[in-house]
């Protein structure tokens, strides 16, 4: 078929050589496109119940492939939003239980393999690729990761370090924020589909719930596994049967995805902005689905409206009034939820109310007039003549393949929409149009700078200001109950035995202890010698030697001073916060949390306990579970900026002194990085400390 | 263990030679009598075509005073010929003329600068809009883009960098006629329709690309900053006062200069025969005529005599960036740098990812670039970095000079330089995959250094770098005296 029809080609153009004229492109004729060869993916389902699509193609010595899990984000739990995301993240980077994640990255690194992890709103994928002559080695990878995954801590700690300032980012580039907001707004921000992570979700997201999301999702039945390249079908089988063989977990069906529940809340939102010269806009409602009837008719009317460069409003927006460089349309319709329709884009500060108008105006006219029939034609040649290249790689067929299946449409689903695209007609434009677009219904979000506006905002309606403060992390306790909290004792009791007997730990009146503090450069870089005396219940003094003289904190957990070179002040806010933590946390008292009234001890993980008091103090410790003893605290208080932070203390290098084990070396992170490094160079316990010389100022 | 990768790491090599030689066979070359070069390779998988053309002429051939330039004729491109997007053809052509002669006497005005006559001026500013109306009456808007949407094209775009101008789209192997005919037209008979709104629209993306953008600003800062003479220091994306001054006058002349044939690569790529490809070739863009190759830049840079800082205030978090002066693209350090910048910023196991994203937690990410903000003329080997919050901008430059000073101090460990080997030819198979990739490869290569092959005989140039050569070129440039520092800051006082 395709070697006629290149002949045929042949003899068009002889013909038209022997008139050397040039034709326009309204006279030049176009032969039949060849018949596209569509591949068929083989597809079967392993003995464990995993479902496999597998495509050849010997094209390039390559073999690449993705596992699409039944997930997503809209599954983060409402106080964790963002741990689907972080859990992918560390799924990759955070190893198998034989090997680190560095040394996966070196292993696949050295033979230009890539195995990555990732999470969408309505699925998940793992995905890998490699060169034909070491596919097996990735592949082994590839299955270690997606079975095996390990979670390591220090990944995690990255992870987070990395999506906090993503967070602190977020509303640094003018161009990212309307559409976000946009969403937020149509899906409500208190939906799956419209929340976004802050500060407070990333600081409850621990390692054991990236385990529990993990186990809840990733088995055989809930994953289908697609491959293409250079590879021979049979055997392929063969070795995914084999390779997958051991891997047999059983979970019950992941659930439905939520409904969408949005209700309209249509309005003109304005967030200002001094550094930009342009506004950013972002226009829509909510859309449909894929399988909408008139889905086929959408997309030529969105054609019409905003796609591509010969579009009405490029034509009117860009061309005829020159106020946007980039400005667009699209019915972005879901496969399994309602999708939007957005109109965005951006224009100088000066044009905003004109350009709003103007879309307004296109708007209007779509719901009102029929398009015209050379608008038309050209909208559905616009799809069918590009049609063929949804066909033009086996990784495109494949993905199809797989989206369809996993999202329950019929395989022949793309050609009932060209089939559907052939037959719209004006009247269908302008009824879909009228039916499914409502200007009253419009959210209109904008980010500009407010100084440089010509005509004012209000031109266009009521106008919201939109608050982007990112907010600051609140601290809140887990859940209790009386199992967790029996749990919760039994926790610390072990670790009062691992430390030394609860006895030995009540048995301390006070204590004094010397160290080294090393900043690191964020924290100032230089080195501080301290000591730390404490009596109990509640007195603490430090003196600190630093680079610019000496240092000396008094507190008895209520108020305080402090002394500098510059002389002997009332302790600030921030620092007596710090020193009541101190004081909640001095090693013995808070071991033996369980014997205080109110005190608070509550099981929040297999190795974890919360510790809480009446006054609004807490720290979670977890313990290390082969000696029982507390690895890490992590807890907020004001940080280097004076602003709330998350901090981890972790603590090593456990030596008994009077029969009690205290850490000699600790690490602090605030917000996941490191700050300080802290090693001791003497405990003294019971020394007769009393209150007159704590309390002595200088 | 190390042994045994090793061993595995030879065989892609292999893999290559046979490459070359299998592409070989499928590559077409022919140049034109007038001088312009076809690459054609053919894939027959799919009844598609992929076609990009290579113009050898960039931002740093616009005129002093015209920055923006060779990117504003690149949008004028989209805009038809006399029988593509008019409605009449004859008026229009006069109606075009009357713009500009209207806009004669409007400069002619302006130039007697606080002579001029305010007066005057409103009214010729009053005389050229209304022209510039009229000549819009007879304008088809979109024709060109239009045409292409309405017959499958997709991808359809262009980009102007600091050394070339590309515009590309693909089609149905059946409308490969088509595209002969659309390209052809566009340099033979370009129209410059619609140039004073467009010149707004290229405002609007310089604010867009530039001005809004906290990265652009910087990027714009470091480019003015580290170059004196050459035209680096100018973006693509022009200066503003430069773009809202441009006439269509400039853009012609700009076109006469540097769309001659013979300064035009042209690459093909998917289903197409090449024998019906030359013909077609000849018979469409063989009208063009010959054009004398344009005169190149002559400027140089003068030597650095010492570091240069600028920062840029921005309410945004902060980026970084560290520069240092490099040769152009064909000096024989070139595939060392390259591979230098591996080392340093190629994935997971680079020196940067792990040192400052992965354990001092410092940067939220970084990378090194070998070669910006162009190839042909000497340009700079650059840091990019985005720090974390609660990391300062001056921590991360303290990190990047500590990395810079240990791999000049120490050469590269054997397995991350066989590495950085192994992934380059990985990324070769890669780029492979799309005709699109290919027909921009393949353009790209043939103009920038006179042979398509040179895209699979620098694997053996990089194969041939030894870890001598790569501590040896990080001493040679990573030199304090050739170094520019990009930062942005949130200001502490006023700020406009």
């Amino acid at each position: 078929m395709k070697r006629l029809v290149s002949a045929m080609f042949f003899v068009a153009l002889a013909a038209g050589q022997t008139a050397p004229t040039i034709p326009t492109y309204k006279t030049l004729k176009y032969p039949p496109l060849s018949q596209v060869k569509i591949p068929e993916p083989a597809e079967f389902t392993l003995s464990n119940g995993m479902r496999v699509l597998l495509l050849e193609d010997h094209e390039l010595p390559l073999v690449r492939g993705m596992a699409m899990i039944r997930t997503g984000n809209v599954f983060d739990p409402p106080d964790k939003r963002g741990l689907s995301q972080v859990m992918a993240d560390v799924m990759r980077a955070g190893g198998t239980k034989s090997k680190t994640g560095d040394q996966i990255d070196e292993e696949l690194e050295n033979i230009a393999g890539s195995v990555e992890s990732g999470m969408d709103e309505t699925s998940a994928s793992v995905s890998f690729s490699g060169l034909k002559e070491t596919a097996d080695q990735v592949l082994a990878v590839f299955k270690d990761v997606l079975t095996n995954p390990e979670f390591r801590q220090d990944k995690l700690d990255l992870s987070l370090t990395q999506y906090r300032s993503a967070i602190a980012r977020r509303n640094d580039d003018a161009g990212d924020i309307p559409g976000r907001e946009l969403a937020r707004i149509l899906y409500g921000p208190e939906t799956p589909y419209g929340w976004q992570p802050e500060y407070e979700d990333l600081a409850r997201i621990h390692r054991e719930d990236l385990i529990a999301f993990y186990q809840r999702f990733y088995f055989p039945k809930n994953i289908m596994l697609a491959l293409y390249g250079d590879f021979i079908t049979a055997d392929m089988h063969d070795k995914l049967e084999r390779l997958f063989a051991d891997w047999k977990v059983e979970k019950p069906p992941a659930p439905p995805i939520p409904a969408v529940t949005a209700k309209p809340a249509p309005g003109i939102y304005f967030a200002p902005k001094d550094d930009v010269t342009q506004t950013f806009f972002s226009i829509g409602h909510l859309g449909g689905t894929l399988r909408d009837p008139d889905y086929p008719a959408l997309q030529v009317a969105a054609n019409i409206l905003g796609e591509g460069f010969s579009s009405r409003l490029i034509s009117q927006i860009r061309t005829k009034l020159g106020y946007a460089y980039s400005v667009g349309a699209s019915w972005a319709a879901g496969y399994d939820h309602p999708g939007m329709f957005r109109i965005g884009g951006s224009t100088k500060s000066m044009t905003t109310v004109e350009t709003v108008e103007a879309i307004r105006t296109e708007l209007d006219k779509l719901r009102t007039t029929e398009v015209t029939e050379k608008e038309l034609n050209e909208a559905k040649q616009a799809v069918l003549n590009s049609f063929v290249f949804f066909f033009d790689s086996p990784a495109k067929t494949l993905n199809r393949v797989m989206r369809y299946e996993y999202y329950g449409y019929p395989k022949d689903f793309l050609f009932q929409y060209q089939k559907a695209i052939a037959s719209v007609t004006r009247a269908d434009v302008l009824r879909v149009a009228k039916e499914n677009i409502h200007p009253d219904e419009l959210s209109v979000v904008m980010v500009g700078n407010p100084k440089e506006l010509g005509k004012p905002l209000t031109a266009l309606g009521k106008v919201s200001e939109l608050d982007l403060t990112i907010p600051e992390p609140k601290q809140e306790l887990a859940k209790a109950d009386p199992a967790s909290l029996a749990r919760g004792k039994q926790m610390l009791q072990r670790a009062q035995q691992a430390m030394g007997g609860a006895d030995k730990l009540a048995a301390v009146k006070d204590m004094t202890h010397t160290l080294e503090l090393a900043l690191e450069p964020a924290a100032g870089g230089f080195k501080v010698q301290q000591v730390s005396m404490y009596l109990a219940p509640n007195q603490v003094r430090q003196e600190q030697t630093l680079p610019f003289g000496k240092v000396i904190v008094y507190s008895d957990g209520k108020s305080g001073w402090l002394s500098t070179p510059q002389g002997v002040q009332a302790m600030p806010a921030e620092v007596l916060k710090q020193t009541q933590g101190v004081i909640f946390r001095q090693h013995s008292a808070l071991m033996l949390s369980d014997r205080d009234p109110a005190r608070t001890v509550n099981a929040v993980a297999e190795n974890a306990v919360e510790v809480s008091d009446a006054n609004g103090m807490s720290v979670r410790i977890e313990f290390d579970p082969a000696t029982g003893l507390p690895t890490r605290e992590i807890y907020t208080e004001p940080g280097q900026s004076g602003a709330p932070a998350q901090t981890t203390d972790i603590f090593s290098d456990w030596r008994e002194i009077a029969g009690i084990k205290l850490p000699f070396k600790a690490i602090q992170l605030e917000n996941g990085m490191k700050m300080l490094e802290m090693s001791v160079s003497e405990y003294k316990i019971n020394t007769g400390l009393v209150a007159a010389e704590l309390s002595k100022r200088p | 263990m190390r042994v045994r990768s090793f061993l595995l790491l030879l065989l892609p090599g292999l893999l290559f030679g046979q490459n070359l030689q299998e592409f070989e066979k499928k590559v077409t070359s022919f140049t034109l009598a007038n001088g312009l070069t076809f690459l054609i390779i053919e894939r027959h998988d799919a009844p598609v075509v992929s076609f990009h053309t290579y113009v050898n002429a960039g931002a740093v051939n616009d005129p002093t005073g015209h920055t923006g330039l060779a990117h504003m004729f690149e949008h004028m491109a989209f805009k038809g010929t006399p029988t593509i997007g008019s409605k009449n053809w004859p008026a229009e052509k006069e109606a075009l003329d009357a713009i500009e002669r209207v806009y004669d006497r409007l400069d002619a005005e302006r130039n007697k600068t606080f002579r001029a006559d305010p007066k005057k001026i409103a009214a010729l500013e009053n005389e050229l809009k209304a022209a510039i109306e009229k000549a819009d009456s007879y304008v088809e808007s979109n024709e060109y883009d239009r045409i292409v949407e309405s017959n499958g094209g997709v991808g359809l775009n262009a980009g102007t960098a600091e050394d070339q101008t590309t515009y590309f789209y693909s089609f149905p192997s059946n409308r490969t006629e088509l595209w002969f005919l659309l390209e052809s037209e566009r340099f033979l008979r370009p129209v410059f329709r619609e140039f004073y709104k467009e010149r707004d629209v290229v405002r609007e993306e310089r604010r867009m690309r530039i001005e809004s953008s906290p990265q652009g600003q910087l990027i714009e800062a470091l480019s003015s900053t580290a170059f004196a003479a050459h035209p680096y220091k100018n973006t693509a994306a022009g200066w503003a006062s430069d773009i809202e001054h441009l006439r269509a006058t400039d853009a012609e002349a700009f076109y006469k200069r540097y769309y001659g044939p013979s300064n035009l690569t042209i690459g093909i790529a998917g289903d197409v025969n090449p024998a019906q490809a030359k013909r077609l070739a000849e018979k469409y863009f063989g009208r063009i005529p010959a054009r004398p190759l344009p005169p190149v830049v002559t400027t140089v840079e003068p030597p650095q005599s010492g570091e240069k800082r600028v920062a840029v205030a921005s309410p945004a978090q902060p980026f970084l960036v560290v520069a240092y002066k490099r040769p152009d693209q064909y000096s024989k350090d070139n595939a060392a740098l390259d591979v230098l910048e591996q080392i340093l910023s190629g994935g997971r196991t680079s020196i940067i990812y792990r040192e400052m994203v992965r354990d001092k937690k410092i940067a939220l990410g970084a990378a090194s670039y070998a070669t910006y903000p162009g190839g042909k003329y000497p340009s700079l080997f650059l840091f990019f970095v985005v720090p974390n919050t609660g990391h300062t901008v001056e921590e991360n430059e303290e990190s990047v000079y500590e990395i810079i000073d240990r791999v000049k101090k120490d050469k590269p460990d054997p397995v991350a330089l066989q590495r950085v080997k192994t992934n380059l030819r990985a990324a070769l198979i890669q780029k492979l995959d799309s005709n699109s990739g290919l027909a921009a490869e393949l353009a790209a290569y043939q103009a920038g250094y006179g042979d398509w092959r040179k895209l699979f005989t620098e694997l053996d140039e990089y194969n041939q770098v030894t870890a001598e050569d790569v501590q040896r070129v990080a001493q040679k440039y990573l030199l304090e005296n050739t170094r520019t520092v990009a930062y942005t800051y949130v200001p502490k006082g006023d700020v406009k």
